[in-house]
């Protein structure tokens, strides 16, 4: 037998390779119907014992709720169906919502169920039940931010399998919108019952207790077969215990465990590291409105120019991440390749310092939190790079409530984290547009604003990618974001698990298709 | 029906009669005890309560959703009732307390019914490692102090000074290492089942293991010196003079009198066992009171770690009674 190109680069995988490995099968008989990722034929049957992060303090069962853990999210998403589902390319694929259509004004969406939808107890799903949902969901303190610019009143069911939602404002991007926690439930399901709510997701629950809980199969999924018997999700607060749970062999999944587990188990042969590319932005914050020192565009070019990106990720990483060219969004299939990367240049710095007048006698102060790994490593390294640009900067650690309370939003400059990471435009409107409510930069310019609202407001396509191209230039150019390094998403995986996912972010709670080859 | 024998007793003025104010005393002593722990605690949960409002961010901002609105976060703050004063507050929930309602966390759960889970799974931990340390301390002790100066004696002194200074969390992952990985004898890790429970009783031995260690190096120093104490007591050495054989002297002649000490001892050991619990049970992912109070903490939420100390100031209040009564037992009213 021949020796095609994917198996020799699958024999030679090591851990770099890990993202690779996970779509290389045992056979190689690509079956028909097989999702992405998963080529060999899936085998049926199994439980899956996954480990996800959560704070027993913080467990909601309410799919409209605060999902402050990985744990409730991951059961919900897989016992609740969302209108829309990440994707790789494009990034927003057809889940609850089977197919959709704007008007010309790119206002007017109506959305069409997917067929023989049904809720776990046999009642299909009507455009009503979606409507509910919607409501329900917008209903909830943050359902400003959840669905933006979709009013209550302006979603409706029309007939049984179609809803309409109208927009504010004209928003091409609006089915990527729905792909999260747009769960739907039974139209008219009271608060109190929210957690029997039936879904209609690949999976049923059998039981919940405390944030763990055991899922079995729905066999009469609308979504195509689904392999595994069972999931369990177990919720673990620290990823050390997740990890250690991994290698003693207790769970197959470690969900997000992060790369310093990953660092330790990539040596043992009975563990795999799926990294998933895009997860987490870790960008550095600079104020950009008048009053900081770093107001003048000048000054941000130079502190970009100042890091060494490379070493950032090789160090705040472990190498388990990629460059990025201080543009949000780099997991966007529209996202501009093209932009030359920028790279480190002390001299260039140093100048553009000195042209900006910026005083370099100054001590600037840093804030950083831990919340999540990389983060004040991050603060560390970056202080450390720019003093070789003879920026002082000193590195304050604040407690991670104090940090979104004092520093959020308001401070000079600081580091941030986000997950969403496969949208150019959904950033733009999250924290770069100069109305939004998390600009947490303060930026403020019309160029982009102008450049952002037709990327939303364009039908077109390839006039719609010229203005998203314009949106990421000029954000490379002037924003107040310095996007070093995006870190790769980390789960350690048993031997013998299939077919998981390699999205980013929320995409990693796709195990629908997963399967255990024993 | 009580009235007659009463007034028997009273007539005889036999001891019936003082058995029964003596136990009176006890129960009026029992109850001032009582009144001033209760008292105790109530100051340390606002104290708790006041330590809560000096943290930087409230529980409307630590649980809010990152671009929640100003105005979604000023409604949970409403909601939540944290725009009122914290003594009133505090007065509110205290009012609530002596019905078993602990109030509302600040993600709109019942308090009580989020700790109800965990609470039992804590005790059986701490209730195991107090057994695990209890056992493990007298024998070392006693072993020890058979034969004071030796070699037993200096090798159990020492190992036990060495161990009682090790915190918890380092006990914790050397067991794990070594015990779930190297060896792979034992789970790494506590999961839970379908009661909630964890899946197997194996899981518990590393974590109530931990938690023992450093209570058993400090407990067994307190049997140690109790017992030497009470070895210096006249009527041990009677004993040894009387020619009984050493165990024998240290069960019957020396233990009863080391007993308050060590009771004692045991007690002070429990809070420190439900303290090291949030350690050991973050380690161990043990579904327990610690996970719980570590995200509290983090989210700023009052009344449930109000809630925890509460039962775990409960909790401490009564075994540390019965120490108070073990050691009024064994010391015979003398004060």
């Amino acid at each position: 037998m021949e020796l095609n190109r994917r198996q020799l680069l699958c024999t030679g995988g090591g851990i770099g390779a890990a993202a690779l490995l996970t779509a290389c099968g045992a056979g190689d008989t690509p079956s028909p119907g097989a999702a992405e990722g998963s080529p060999a034929r899936p085998k049926r049957g199994g439980t899956l014992r996954v480990g996800a992060l959560g704070r027993a303090s913080a467990i909601t069962r309410d799919p409209h709720g605060t999902q402050a853990n990985e744990s409730d999210y991951l059961i919900l998403s897989l016992v609740y169906d969302t209108l829309t589902v990440p994707g790789a390319k494009p990034n927003t694929l057809p889940r609850l919502a089977a197919s959709w259509t704007p008007s010309d004004d790119l206002r007017t969406w109506r959305l069409t169920l997917a067929e023989g939808a049904r809720f776990h107890d046999g009642t299909p799903v009507t455009a009503e039940d979606v409507a509910f949902s919607l409501r329900r969901l917008r209903g909830t303190p943050s359902g400003a931010s959840r669905l933006p610019g979709i009013r209550a009143g302006n979603i409706k069911a029309d007939g049984r399998g179609t809803v309409v939602l109208v927009s504010d404002y004209a928003n091409a991007e609006l089915p990527l919108l729905l792909r999260l926690t747009t769960f739907v439930v039974r139209n008219g399901t009271k608060d109190g019952d929210i957690g029997k709510a039936p879904g209609t997701g690949p999976f049923r629950l059998e039981w919940f207790r405390g944030g763990n809980a055991r899922l079995v199969r729905n066999d009469g999924w609308y979504g195509g077969e689904v392999p595994l018997d069972a999931v369990e999700v177990k919720i673990f607060e620290s990823p050390q215990a997740m990890a250690n749970a991994l290698l003693g062999g207790q769970i197959d999944l470690a969900s997000n465990v992060g790369a310093v587990a990953a660092r330790t188990a990539g040596k043992r042969k009975d563990v795999r590291v799926v990294r998933r590319p895009n997860d987490l932005a870790l960008p550095v914050v600079m104020r950009t409105a008048p009053g900081s020192p770093f107001a003048d565009p000048r000054v941000r070019e130079a502190l970009r120019l100042a890091v060494d990106r490379e070493a950032m990720v090789r160090q705040v990483l472990s190498g388990y991440g990629s460059v990025a060219n201080d543009i949000l969004g780099t997991g966007d299939p529209g996202y501009a390749k093209d932009v030359p990367q920028r790279v480190r240049d002390l001299a260039r710095a140093g100048s553009l310092l000195k042209e900006a007048g910026f005083d370099l006698s100054r001590t600037y102060e840093l804030v950083t939190t831990e919340d999540v790994p990389g983060l004040a490593e991050t603060a560390t390294l970056f202080a450390t790079q720019v003093r070789e640009a003879g920026v002082r900067i000193k590195v304050t650690k604040q407690e991670s409530a104090a940090f979104w309370a004092r520093t959020w939003l308001k401070g000079d400059l600081y580091t941030s984290y986000w997950g969403t990471n496969d949208s150019v435009v959904f950033f733009a409107g999250k924290v770069l547009v100069s109305e939004s409510a998390t600009n947490e930069s303060g930026w403020k310019d019309p160029g982009f604003d102008a450049a952002y609202r037709t990327a939303l407001a364009t039908k077109d396509p390839a006039k719609r990618a010229e203005s998203l191209r314009r949106v990421q230039r000029i954000q490379h150019d002037a924003s107040g974001y310095l996007l070093w390094g995006m870190a790769d998403g980390i789960d350690l995986a048993a031997a013998a698990v299939r077919g998981l996912p390699t999205l980013p972010g929320y995409g990693r709670v796709q195990l629908e298709r997963a399967w255990l080859n024993r | 029906m009580a009235e007659p024998l009463t007034d028997t007793a009273g007539a005889a003025g036999g001891p019936a009669f003082r058995l029964r104010r003596s136990v009176g005393r006890r129960v009026v002593t029992v109850l001032t005890v009582l009144v001033h722990r209760a008292l105790l605690l109530a100051v340390l949960l606002a104290v708790v309560f006041a330590a809560v409002e000096l943290l930087p961010g409230d529980a409307a901002t630590a649980t809010a959703e990152r671009g929640e609105s100003a105005a979604g976060i000023a409604g949970r703050r409403a909601l939540l009732g944290l725009d009122r004063p914290v003594a009133e507050r505090f007065a509110d929930w205290m009012a609530g307390l002596p019905t078993g309602d602990l109030g509302t966390s600040a993600r709109g759960e019942p308090v009580a019914g989020l700790l109800a889970r965990p609470f039992p799974d804590t005790l059986l931990l701490g209730g195991l490692a107090l057994l695990v340390t209890f056992l493990a301390s007298l024998a070392l002790g006693g072993w020890a102090a058979l034969r004071p100066g030796g070699r037993t004696d200096r090798a159990v002194s020492g190992g036990a000074t060495a161990v009682l200074a090790l915190p918890e969390f380092v006990v914790a992952v050397a067991l794990v290492l070594v015990f779930a990985q190297w060896l792979e004898w034992l789970p790494a890790v506590t999961l839970a089942g379908g009661d909630g429970g964890p899946e197997s009783w194996r899981m518990l031995v590393l974590p109530v293991v931990a938690l023992a260690v450093p209570q058993i190096g400090w407990n067994t120093r307190i049997v140690r010196a109790a017992l030497a104490d009470e070895a210096r007591a006249p009527h041990v050495e009677a004993a040894v003079l009387d020619g009984l054989p050493g165990h024998r002297v240290l069960l019957r002649h020396v233990l009863p009198g080391a007993l308050p000490a060590i009771a004692a001892g045991l007690a002070t050991s429990t809070g420190m066992l439900l303290g090291g619990a949030v350690v050991v049970e973050t380690v161990f992912n043990h579904p327990g009171l610690g996970t719980v109070l570590a995200g509290a903490v983090s989210d700023r939420d009052g009344p449930v770690i109000a809630g925890v100390v509460a039962v775990a100031g409960a909790v401490v209040t009564g075994v540390l009674l019965l120490a108070d009564l073990v050691r009024a037992r064994a010391s015979g009213g003398r004060p």
